[in-house]
């Protein structure tokens, strides 16, 4: 119970954290901080997808949930004026095609819907889900990131 | 010093004369094809090692092809490179629009020889130069496994390029100074798995056309095999898979095989760019060509 909740208060200050860190900061930036916690969340599922791991559904929700707070806010950090400086990796594409860029985003929010409400408990109903969401992954970085090496 | 005038003259028209006929077009002739009946089953995993879909299937609503309309050949894609835009052909089976109505040979010039029907030379952003490495047998595959696709109507605009790349006769002095149909890398004939891959890398895979760096004439720098380049198309760099090369040197030839299998690296980042299309292609393979993919860029030299 104690875990739990120092847990949830730890969670509570990094989110209030990022947060600030969005509001205040560089869109560039935060939407770079926010692509690398998705990062992070994705790798344990990976591992677990690719058999290197033992199937955990708290972490995979927990990574779905992640995803799912990112995906919430990912969109509006694109504004016009951000297309460069940081090394980014934002394609132009994001500007020139925004329906398409939204249309993307809009993908990978229905998939992390879908997983999340699937609640998978075995790792063979967690395979199609997330193989899902990991797609949309795909589906965006094709056309709307730029590949530096 | 009317004289000079005649002298610098003809030695102008030889030069001239001299080109054209060191760049004329070069074809093989329908009698110099093996005698072999071709199999569209096999030209089907000819077609996805090739992924002549990533460049020749018609952009849906201008984003690119998925699923079935992969199937739907007939170009339009545009490939905007530092030469000028290239604009990519109808390749289905369409009769006049497509290339239905041509011959065998025809197929095996324009793939292996750079030559179109008309006796004309294609650009390399077509890649025959890589193509050129292959057996003509599977070209021949592929032939009857693109006959079975269907056909659509639809023709695209010519290139626009600039001077001197527009002058097109000039790509047959390129195809002498570039074009080569041996193997890069030498293999040994026993090793049947690197032979696959060197057969799918450096031939019908044709990964040299990105991964390999280019000359100010567009030709490839050879020394420096698969070891990286500024990306033709738009911003960005295409990365060295070489063993040295910083992405991948880390990677193990099992990460390879399911990076090519799922798009995912190591550290599950996605593939992305124009490596999603190819990824996908990969994945369409029996594994065995993804292990043998995986072997040879492992056993290829590395390049810093």
């Amino acid at each position: 119970m104690q875990i739990a909740i120092s847990r949830l208060i730890l969670t509570s200050c990094a989110l209030a954290l990022a947060s600030f860190a969005i509001a205040g900061d560089d869109p560039l930036v935060a939407r770079q901080d926010l692509m690398k916690s998705v990062g992070k969340a994705t790798k344990p599922v990976g591992q677990m997808l690719r058999g290197q791991a033992d199937f955990d559904a708290a972490v995979v929700m927990e990574s779905l949930k992640t995803y799912e707070d990112v995906s919430a806010e990912f969109g509006e950090l694109f504004p016009v004026g951000s297309e460069s400086g940081e090394e980014t990796e934002a394609a132009p594409a994001i500007w020139e095609d925004r329906a398409g860029f939204e249309e993307a985003l809009a993908t990978w929010q229905k998939s992390i819907s879908e997983a999340l409400a699937a609640k998978p408990a075995t790792l063979e109903s967690a395979k199609p889900v997330l193989s899902n969401v990991l797609k949309s992954c795909k589906g965006c970085h094709d056309t709307y990131r730029i590949e530096n090496d | 010093m009317r004289r000079i005038g005649i002298v610098v003259l003809s030695l102008l028209s030889i030069g001239l004369v001299a080109a054209w006929w060191l760049s004329r077009p070069l074809a093989i002739l329908a009698e110099d094809l093996p005698d072999y009946a071709p199999d569209p089953v096999k030209g089907e995993r000819v077609f996805w090692a090739g992924g002549c879909a990533s460049c020749h299937a018609t952009p849906v609503d201008g984003r690119r092809a998925a699923g079935q309309d992969k199937l739907q050949l007939g170009g339009g894609m545009q490939l905007d490179t530092p030469f000028g835009i290239f604009r990519v052909p109808n390749i289905s089976s369409h009769e006049t629009d497509g290339i239905g109505r041509w011959s065998m040979v025809e197929f095996v010039n324009a793939m292996q020889h750079g030559v179109s029907p008309s006796g004309e030379h294609y650009y390399p952003s077509f890649p025959y130069p890589s193509y050129a490495r292959m057996d003509v047998e599977d070209v021949m595959d592929l032939r009857v496994y693109l006959e079975t696709l269907p056909a659509v109507g639809r023709r695209s605009a010519g290139h626009s390029l600039s001077l001197p790349w527009s002058l097109r006769r000039g790509v047959g002095l390129w195809k002498r100074r570039y074009m080569d149909s041996d193997p890069v890398v030498p293999i040994d004939a026993s090793n049947h798995e690197l032979m696959r891959g060197r057969e799918i890398v450096e031939g019908v895979g044709h990964c040299g056309e990105c991964h390999s760096p280019r000359d100010r004439f567009g030709g490839p720098i050879m020394k420096r095999w698969l070891a990286g380049a500024a990306s033709l198309e738009g911003q960005g760099r295409v990365p060295n898979i070489t063993r040295a090369g910083s992405n991948v040197k880390e990677w193990t030839q099992e990460d390879i095989v399911y990076y090519l299998e799922s798009g995912f690296t190591p550290d599950f980042d996605t593939v992305g760019g124009t490596m999603v299309a190819v990824q996908e292609n990969m994945a369409m393979l029996p594994a065995s060509d993804r292990e043998a993919v995986a072997a040879y860029l492992k056993y290829i030299p590395a390049v810093e």
